[in-house]
């Protein structure tokens, strides 16, 4: 049974312009990636890392080439229309957590469904849910300065999740975190990812977490260099 | 997003900055209240002069003569007369917003009250109108006549009452406490007759007519005081009160006396429904060819010189609100600049466009409301001590429902029109500085 790419991008290609020189971001990328996928894109930094998953989350344009995510062209949208497409489908985990914060752990969570006009009763229901998927249900009052940061992270996590989307992004979701905590939160990220059956794109530079990974993105100097397929994705 | 989750965030948000959020309100409200307190100036000396106007009589009043003062237009002009009688009288009645019309004749008599005199002007009027036209009565019923009796019926004016004096003496009608010796309840009689109620018949004899002819007497009449005009109420306040009829029976009696023409009228008032058609009747009148006046003419010229001061008093006003117009706008930049970051994770969360900017026009509005409010508070405050102190009869505050309802209105748009730019800036932010590590 032929299943169709949700993530679809053909020579893509970024070009920023700093005072009067173009430094080239993206030079020419071409990926897809099938539902369910959990993807991780390694390489050098200033590679091009960061730029192609805004890029695939829609937060930047493309100088050119096709981005068709969920069968929709991204580059033909405008900024508003991208909102709407992030709402329905991106979920985004910060490498700095990026919680608010003056609310709470729950209140947090709950937030980005505030967003799509949910109801307050099932905001907090459904994010209360979120929590306890990630381990947190006592921590639920907590502001984010009375937690670890591999709490925090879960916290972004949940966050991430409770919207239900279909493609998560992260992008280096464990740089700000030590090693122990990492691996941790590693975990949390693909055993969630896995259990729930979203496609996960995720930034790193740490070699050694892209075990975790079913495909393995090398990026250089903007270009692919290689891809490795994980065993596991054929079992998954 | 939800108007609820928009309205509850965005306080919130203010909370979360409560000094700087204080601030800017104590700016909104020292702006609203420097308004409100302004024009509240303003009105409050419009209400004065209207009503210092309405106490020389009524505004929906037109008096109308029989005089028309024509202008040339070069300084010069002419004056032409068109006599007032029944027929303009039915006339007046037919115009579009006039609501009753009411003839007006006035004379002069002495009134005598046993040995003490005093002068009356003495206007006939219609009882069944007289209230209608403003006429008061301080006490008792407005005089009465019927056809043909020789009774006849007086309400007498302050003046008149405290002004009876022995003739001869030129002494007050007081005891010797000061006590008035002539009241309402006293028994009068009315003359026309100047020189013989004050003694000066001898020197008319010796002018040395040697004729039989002697110079007639002018008759006296028994008057009932039936009740008295209260004084200081508008333009009657001063006249003594006949009948039209009987007052038109004595004058024809007495054309020795008083050249009163008992055919036509000196002036005739023309009440208005209200004072809006006062302008069309009185051009209507006009066209007629006979002389108007009206309160409502002077107080409009009044209120054209009183617009100028209202609007310094408000610009004076303004200049304070556009400062903490100002302040509200520099209060949503600097935040703008300083959650740049939280914006762009609100976006990469899901937040619309629009509710980006809803949140800051919210958060301004939320200031405009509060300054407002408060400010219209203090306003009160100013207010009452503006009267208490340095208030006057011309020179007061006034408060009006709809300056209260309308300083909150403007203080929240202004708030919302600041709070617009800083609104768009922050909807145009990149999301991207939410993921770019700090
Ligand atoms: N906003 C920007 N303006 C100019 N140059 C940029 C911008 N963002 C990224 N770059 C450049 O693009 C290249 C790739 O950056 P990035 O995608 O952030 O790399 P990585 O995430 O792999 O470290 C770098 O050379 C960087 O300097
Ligand atoms: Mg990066």
């Amino acid at each position: 049974m032929e299943q169709k790419p949700i993530i679809d991008i053909r020579d893509v290609i970024k070009t920023y312009r700093v005072g009067s020189v173009d430094v080239q971001a993206l030079r020419g990328v071409d990926l897809v990636i099938m539902p369910g996928e959990l993807c991780c894109i390694i390489g050098r930094s200033g590679s091009g890392k960061s730029t192609l998953l805004n890029m695939l989350a829609g937060l930047e344009p493309a100088t050119s080439g096709q981005i068709i995510i969920n069968n929709q062209h991204l580059e033909r949208m405008t900024e508003s229309e991208l909102i709407v497409f992030r709402q329905k489908n991106v979920g985004f985990i910060f490498q700095s957590f990026n919680l608010m914060p003056y609310y709470t752990a729950l209140e947090n969570v709950a937030f980005p469904l505030s967003f799509r006009g949910v109801p307050n009763a099932q905001r907090l229901k459904r994010a209360k849910e979120a929590l306890r998927v990630m381990g947190l249900s006592d921590h639920m009052r907590h502001k984010p300065s009375q937690m670890s940061g591999g709490q925090q992270q879960r916290v972004g996590i949940a966050r991430a999740l409770v919207t239900d989307p279909e493609i998560i992004f992260a992008d280096e979701p464990t740089g700000n975190l030590d090693s122990n905590t990492s691996d941790e939160v590693m975990h949390a990220i693909c055993d969630t990812m896995r259990a729930n059956g979203k496609t996960l794109i995720m930034v790193t530079h740490d070699p050694n977490m892209a075990a975790f990974a079913d495909k393995v993105i090398n990026l250089l100097d903007g270009r692919i260099t290689d891809i490795q397929c994980n065993a596991r994705a054929k079992i998954g | 997003m939800k108007a609820g989750d928009l309205l509850r965030i965005a306080l919130l948000n203010l909370w979360r900055r409560k000094l700087r959020a204080f601030l800017t309100v104590l700016g909104m409200v020292i702006g609203t209240s420097s308004i409100v307190v302004m024009v509240s100036l303003g009105i409050g000396i419009r209400q004065a002069t209207v009503e210092s106007y309405a106490s020389y009589g009524s505004l929906t009043n037109i008096s109308v003569n029989s005089w028309r003062w024509v202008d040339n237009g070069d300084g010069s002009g002419t004056s032409t007369e068109k006599k007032l009688n029944k027929k303009s009288v039915e006339a007046f009645k037919k115009i579009p917003g006039v609501k009753v019309v009411m003839p007006v004749i006035t004379t002069w008599g002495m009134l005598k009250s046993g040995k003490y005199v005093s002068d009356a002007s003495i206007m006939g009027i219609d009882a069944a109108l007289a209230e209608e036209f403003g006429i008061e009565l301080g006490e008792g019923r407005y005089p009465g006549y019927k056809r043909g009796s020789s009774n006849y019926e007086i309400a007498l004016s302050q003046d008149t009452l405290n002004w009876f004096r022995d003739p001869k003496t030129g002494k007050e009608a007081r005891d010797k406490d000061g006590n008035p010796k002539v009241t309402l309840g006293s028994r009068f009689q009315l003359t026309f007759d100047y020189n013989s109620i004050y003694n000066n018949q001898p020197a008319r004899v010796n002018e040395g007519f040697p004729t039989d002819d002697e110079p007639p007497q002018g008759q006296l009449y028994r008057v009932s005081a039936v009740g008295m005009t209260e004084p200081n109420t508008g333009d009657f306040s001063w006249y003594c009160l006949m009948d039209i009829d009987a007052l038109k029976k004595l004058a024809a009696e007495n054309k020795a006396f008083v050249s009163l023409d008992t055919d036509n009228y000196q002036s005739v008032i023309v009440k208005c429904e209200n004072t809006d058609v006062v302008a069309q009747v009185k051009a209507a009148i006009d066209e007629m060819g006979f002389g108007t006046n009206s309160l409502q003419d002077m107080l409009e010229q009044a209120e054209k010189q009183l617009q100028q001061i209202q609007l310094l008093l408000g610009a004076i006003g303004g200049v304070s609100l556009l400062v903490a117009a100002i302040g509200i706008m520099n209060t949503m930049m600097m935040s703008i600049y300083e959650r740049t970051r939280e914006i762009g994770i609100i976006k990469v969360l899901g937040c619309r466009m629009h509710n980006i900017a809803g949140l800051f026009l919210c958060e301004a509005a939320y200031i405009g409301l509060f300054g407002g409010a408060l400010g219209i508070l203090v306003s009160y405050g100013l207010s009452l001590v503006i009267n208490l102190f340095i208030g006057s009869s011309g020179f007061k505050s006034v408060i009006p429902p709809y300056l209260v309802l309308g300083a909150l209105a403007f203080s929240v748009m202004v708030a919302l029109f600041s709070g617009l730019y800083p609104a768009l800036r922050a909807m145009r932010l990149s999301p991207l500085t939410a993921i770019r590590s700090e």
